[in-house]
């Protein structure tokens, strides 16, 4: 699997004239096979930060660096995972699936493709619906055909920008619980994006935590938790409370520290 | 839904007038194509109660069983006011029996016109669509000469393309080459601005699921770009469609020696109304079947919108 590096990458957008700056100095490293969230308030710049990963943006300065070289576009190393629109809406769940694979395995037949659409899309439970397009499934359903889609493609690496934000708090636990299972069969590099908390304590390895105006790094936390986790078990202990309220209370100082000065949004 | 429901219905007691009205004397003695309105009411008819037989949603049924009705009652007042009374002048207004029978007895001449009109707007238009859709997914695509053809296709689009017609006929050797020329251009800034704009208003998350796929360049255009805008390239290939039949119908009104228009103007030349009226009849038929067609068409193509 890859490493991503990130040196002192810093992003500057032009709008209506003005210079706005959504990155400022963001270094942080990647391990192979690591799963690492990004969690941040709105407007810090953590979706600007994984554009430019999957290749969508270019940086204004600074470098990311995937196994030593750098991002140049959008690549076939990196599967993609996003809120809203990863998957075409003209095309059936097992259509959308067949056509990630297409753009990694140029080699396989179309027969070829369809059984292997077909077998991820099992993993992700959906072979009833393989046939069904994207506006007659549920939001958590879709996000389940671009997770598969994503893994299909078996890239070495997978970046997630908020996949689960827009689904309802039944479907997105059993999201995250997929997305586990999931990744231990797989153990790619992960880069996941989320305004949630207790995902990301669930799911991660490391935590970067991100603040606005410009958008920089805050703070770098490890999850000390050993895996397999189970959510249930896990919320109860001690451990958890205490590991959940330092991060809050990190972003809590950092908004009071700033509160005079500038303005805050949430 | 109910017998009554499904049978006691206001189209039945309009077509039993109808009938009835067959059978009043006429307002003066000459022959009288009665049955022909009556041959005519009763496949009407006999589709009705098929439908009334056959239908599961009471909505189907209304809409059907009220356009029947609406035919019906026109064709009961038609036939009092020319054919029962002096109220509609003979000559200009005849009988809808008279209109029928025509009808009849032209069938093959008619036909032979349709197919006539028909391979000239297919030729053309489907030249356009050929040309045009490529063009316009690639100048929508590419932002630079994109907003220079948009100016272009206004200025140019805002031609009446019947005014390129004498052009044409200067131009190119037969009325037929001119007729597929004039369609051509027709449908031409339809098809080329709707593509055009479709393409401009893709999500633009759509493209980015599409680059982080790593899609080509081709693939782009044709696999992503094209279907994402295709319910407005379907707009303006609608728009074009019916610019085609306008267009063809005056072009062939002006100068060819076939076709529905020229049906309907020659006999009109000649002061033979029948058939005027039969050949507006038919040229509304023949619009409404292909813009069913191309209805069908179009859902189908976007069947994965619910």
């Amino acid at each position: 699997m890859s490493t991503i590096e990130i040196n002192n990458l810093t992003v500057d957008y032009v709008e209506k004239n003005k210079n706005f700056t959504a990155l400022k100095d963001v270094s942080f490293k990647v391990n192979s096979g690591e799963f690492v969230s990004v969690i941040g308030f709105s407007g810090c710049g953590k979706s600007t930060l994984l554009s430019v990963l999957e290749g969508i943006n270019p940086p204004t300065d600074g470098s990311v660096l995937i196994d030593g070289k750098p991002v140049v576009g959008t690549g076939t190393d990196r599967g993609v995972v996003f809120q809203h629109y990863s998957l075409f809406p003209w095309l059936t769940a097992r259509k959308n699936v067949a056509f990630g694979i297409k753009q990694t395995q140029k080699t396989l037949s179309k027969a070829e493709r369809m059984e292997l659409a077909d077998s991820f899309l099992d993993k992700v439970g959906l072979t009833k619906f393989k046939n069904k397009y994207p506006s007659q499934l549920s939001g958590g359903m879709q996000q389940r055909v671009a997770i598969a889609r994503a893994l299909a493609m078996d890239t070495e690496i997978l970046l997630m920008d908020e996949p689960f934000g827009a689904i309802d708090a039944v479907n997105r636990t059993a999201l995250q619980e997929l997305l586990l299972e999931l990744w231990e069969e797989s153990r790619k590099t992960v880069v996941f994006v989320t305004h949630d908390i207790d995902e990301a304590i669930l799911l991660s390895d490391r935590i970067v935590m991100m603040t606005a105006s410009p958008g920089r790094v805050y703070k770098e936390i490890n999850v000390p938790f050993s895996r397999p986790r189970n959510r249930v078990q896990l919320v109860q202990t001690q451990e958890y409370t205490t590991f959940r309220n330092s991060i809050i209370s990190y972003f809590y100082n950092d908004i009071t520290g700033r509160i005079g000065g500038e303005e805050v949004v949430l | 839904m109910t017998a009554k429901k499904r049978f006691l219905r206001a189209v039945n007691f309009l077509f039993i007038v109808l009938i009835a009205v067959q059978f009043l004397p006429n307002s003066e003695l000459k022959e009288d194509n009665g049955i022909y309105v009556i041959w005519f009411s009763l496949i009407a008819e006999a589709a009705v109660i098929l439908v009334s037989l056959i239908s599961k949603k009471e909505q189907g049924l209304n809409l059907f069983s009220d356009i029947i009705s609406f035919l019906y009652a026109l064709l009961i007042l038609w036939t009092i006011a020319s054919a029962k009374s002096d109220i509609l002048d003979k000559a200009l207004f005849p009988p809808p029996g008279d209109v029928f029978r025509q009808f009849i007895e032209d069938i093959s001449k008619i036909l032979l016109n349709i197919g006539s009109s028909l391979a000239i707007i297919v030729q053309g238009y489907l030249l356009a669509l050929v040309i045009e859709i490529p063009l316009g997914l690639f100048l929508g695509y590419s932002v630079r000469l994109g907003n220079a053809a948009t100016y272009i296709s206004k200025f140019l689009g805002s031609i009446p393309p019947i005014v390129y017609i004498p052009y044409g006929i200067a131009l190119l050797p037969t009325f037929r080459s001119v007729s597929v020329f004039v369609i051509f251009l027709a449908s031409f800034w339809p098809v080329l601005s709707g593509t055009m704009s479709g393409v401009l208003n893709v999500d633009k998350r759509v493209i980015d699921s599409a680059r982080v796929l790593n899609v080509g360049k081709f693939s782009m255009l044709f696999s992503v770009i094209l279907p994402a805008s295709l319910s407005e390239i379907f707009v303006g290939c609608n728009q074009g469609l019916s610019v085609s039949f306008i267009l063809l119908t005056s072009a062939e009104m002006i100068g060819a020696n076939s076709g529905m228009g020229y049906y309907v103007k020659n006999y009109s030349d000649f002061g033979d109304y029948t058939r005027t009226i039969v050949g507006l009849l038919v040229i509304g038929i023949v619009v409404v079947i292909i813009s069913f067609l191309f209805n069908k068409l179009q859902r189908f193509f976007l069947r994965y919108k619910r």
